[in-house]
């Protein structure tokens, strides 16, 4: 595979009785904001610390520009892990520069870096705070200052929107699209499906730690049952679509508007005479299917999102997470 | 071990020194031990280092004579001698019983107290005047001898020399500096490796270790971690021995001079070891644990062996045997940093001793070194409870 391309090839790791990962395998493409989806203990997070190399695998591999990654690729990585890793003590612009040294940029550049990265996410004026007086969403611009610092090839970000407000949340989406149309690869996990799909080009949603769905947000929302949505002129309770039920199913009827269900190999011309012979047809069109649909599709409804569990459910789209710890 | 290798922990270590010493608790420790060291010096200088003072009255001739006899009586004494020539003896007395004069030398026939001694020397008057009786006694001796044999007994000296057929024991301030060393080396080993234990437990738990890890091998963490507080302590010895000899000299305290001098040496010459020694298994700690408070219990081992080697000092600073059991602990390299010091305080390590300990220790250091590199590399990524030192072991990653 070619430069930027970053690879999974059948991750495995299992915890005592738990696979976290059971043969784990897509690719990124470079330039694209992906989005790294699936329920609580899929093993997103598993998958996303083998690439930074902070967790081993036992078997399969990551490959990054077509060779597999090692210590020298991964310093060309910017990781934000899930539960955040900062010095608590540490003043921002000095663990920033820090981490741009470790990184391998000269003191002076890795200064300029730290500073034009608290700038970029508005955080310049608490410089020279320590992280622990910061907000949490100001503890997370900062860990996002952190990943990006070193102007990396690969973005690896571990639910980069938890804990963040609205404006926090525009933000790093800029970023975010900013650093794709740099060319930058880039996968983040995300629970927030709303928003996911709104940012998001491809996605890959893997579940028990297996691939179940990958590719462009836009192709997985035409994919699967076919829906169309009609309206009838003077027809307010859809009526006319009352025995449709050798074509089509009627999913739900909102003011007149009928979204209804293809049956296998239906014509939806066939839906379009039936609407017509019951009267004007005002509206007509293929109903895209959301993400968060097409996550539960892939998903299954066995999985179940439990209130004690640390993160919010994964179907709830507009929640944040209050805390990292 | 590649260029890029050291400049990455270069930079670590920087951090380790800039934080620390920005710490307000590091410069309060500091300042304590710098205190403690210079108490330890300037204290017993003060207590003893002052040497008495008495006025002696002359009487009669010849002057020069007599002054020399004086002089002489003082150095033998350790007393500062002023001479004060009086006109007569009755004079002599009065000064005498008014206390202004504490002997009188009347010519070369008698020396006068206010009070003759009840038998041995208990008061610097008594021991001033029977210096000053002897010498002048001697003094008249010389006068009847010929010529030659005066000068013969200059020579040689009058007292028979005494040969023992052990060496003498070393002085108490040499054992009271060892033992005094013993204390600092087991304080300083205990601050800075738990300052380390909890460093260390600090990025693993504030999963910071998960970002640096990314670009840093966790053996150039470790050692990052170890050499920048390594130097720190370093800097502190440098600081504390330069102290302690400087104020020493300055003062003019026996605790520089002679024996005491080299324990000082050979304690800081331990630090270090005991540093090298110490500082991963500290680190590798700190990877076991997830909370702070967890610090001391995970390290509690790590303190046993030196706190075993500073206790038994005592019985050793203050006898005049020295148990093979303290010499065996010496060649243990857990508890020689404490040990060996004092056996050089006692004059109980002969150089062969020194030069086995340290080269043990040295060994035993690189042998510490790879297995706590081990266990900080299996244990420092992984989150949960605290962990088992043979968990760790037997796992992978």
């Amino acid at each position: 595979m070619g430069a930027g391309v970053l690879e999974l090839n059948g991750l495995r790791r299992r915890f005592g009785a738990v696979m976290a990962l059971d043969g784990l395998t897509f690719t990124v493409p470079p330039g694209q904001v992906f989005g790294f989806l699936g329920p609580n203990g899929a093993g997103k997070t598993t998958a996303m610390r083998a690439i930074a190399g902070v967790a081993a695998v036992d078997s399969g591999e990551v490959r990054w520009n077509g060779e597999l990654i090692d210590q020298a690729a991964r310093s060309r990585i910017g990781y934000m892990p899930e539960e955040r890793g900062l010095y608590p003590a540490m003043k921002v612009t000095e663990q920033l520069t820090y981490l741009a040294r470790l990184h391998g940029l000269s003191t002076p550049r890795a200064r300029a870096a730290a500073e034009q990265w608290s700038e970029r996410l508005g955080i310049s004026g608490r410089g020279q705070a320590k992280i622990e007086a910061l907000s949490l969403g100001n503890q997370q611009r900062v860990q996002l200052a952190a990943a990006l610092v070193h102007d990396p090839e690969l973005l690896v970000l571990d639910e980069p929107f938890a804990g963040l407000d609205p404006a926090g949340v525009d933000a790093m989406s800029e970023v975010l699209a900013e650093r794709a149309a740099a060319g930058v690869t880039m996968l983040f996990s995300s629970h927030q499906l709303d928003l996911v799909e709104h940012l998001c080009e491809s996605v890959a949603i893997i579940h028990r730690g297996r691939l179940v769905a990958h590719g462009k947000v836009a192709d997985l929302g035409q994919s699967g049952t076919l829906r169309v949505s009609v309206q009838v002129a003077g027809d307010e309770t859809g009526r006319w679509a009352r025995d449709l039920g050798d074509i089509a199913q009627v999913e739900k009827i909102t003011a007149g508007t009928v979204v209804l269900v293809l049956r296998d190999r239906a014509d939806a011309g066939a839906v379009l005479d039936r609407a017509r012979a019951a009267g004007p047809v005002e509206q007509f069109g293929f109903v895209r299917r959301k993400l968060s649909e097409v996550f539960r599709d892939a998903v299954g409804s066995e999985v179940t999102m439990g209130p004690g569990e640390q993160d919010n459910g994964g179907l709830a789209a507009t929640g944040t997470r209050g805390s990292s710890a | 071990m590649s260029a890029n290798w050291w400049q990455l922990t270069r930079i670590v270590a920087g951090r380790e020194i800039v934080e620390r010493a920005r710490a307000k608790s590091f410069w309060v420790a500091s300042v304590l031990l710098l205190v403690a060291v210079a108490a330890g010096v300037l204290i017993p200088a003060l207590l003893h280092g002052t040497r008495s003072a008495a006025r002696v009255g002359v009487v009669g001739g010849p002057a020069a004579a007599l002054a020399q006899t004086v002089r002489e009586a003082g150095r033998i004494s350790g007393t500062t001698v002023t001479i004060v020539p009086m006109p007569d003896v009755a004079a002599a007395k009065a000064r005498l019983r008014s206390g202004t004069l504490a002997a009188v030398l009347v010519g070369d026939s008698a020396v006068l107290v206010k009070q003759q001694a009840l038998g041995g020397s208990g008061s610097p008057g008594a021991t001033l005047g029977g210096a000053l009786s002897e010498v002048g006694g001697l003094q008249r001796l010389y006068a009847e001898l010929p010529p030659g044999a005066a000068a013969s007994i200059g020579r040689n000296g009058i007292a028979l020399p005494v040969r023992g057929l052990t060496p003498p024991p070393r002085g108490l301030t040499s054992r009271i500096t060892g033992l005094a060393a013993a204390i600092l080396i087991y304080v300083i080993i205990l601050t800075y490796g738990i300052r380390i234990t909890i460093g260390v437990g600090e990025e693993k738990s504030s999963r910071v270790v998960e970002v640096l890890l990314t670009t840093l091998r966790p053996t150039q963490l470790l050692a990052g971690k170890v050499i920048g507080m390594g130097s720190l302590a370093l800097a502190q010895i440098v600081v504390l021995v330069g102290t302690y000899y400087a104020l020493g000299y300055a003062v003019g305290s026996s605790a520089v001079r002679g024996a005491a001098g080299g324990v000082v040496l050979a304690g800081a010459l331990w630090l270090l070891l005991g540093y090298m020694f110490y500082c991963t298994a500290y680190a590798a700690a700190g990877s076991l644990i997830t909370r702070q408070a967890d610090a001391y219990n995970a390290t509690l081992p790590l303190q046993l062996p030196l706190l075993l080697g500073y206790v038994l000092a005592y019985t050793v600073v203050y006898s005049s045997n020295v148990s093979w059991f303290y010499h065996l602990l010496g060649f243990i390299p857990f508890t020689a940093p404490v040990v060996m010091p004092v056996l050089v305080a006692v004059g109980a390590a002969p150089a062969w001793q020194l030069a086995l300990s340290v080269a043990i220790t040295l060994a035993s250091t690189v042998a510490m070194a790879r297995l706590a590199g081990k266990i900080y590399e299996r244990a420092i990524l992984r989150t949960g409870s605290r962990l088992r030192f043979r968990q760790v072991l037997r796992s992978t990653s």
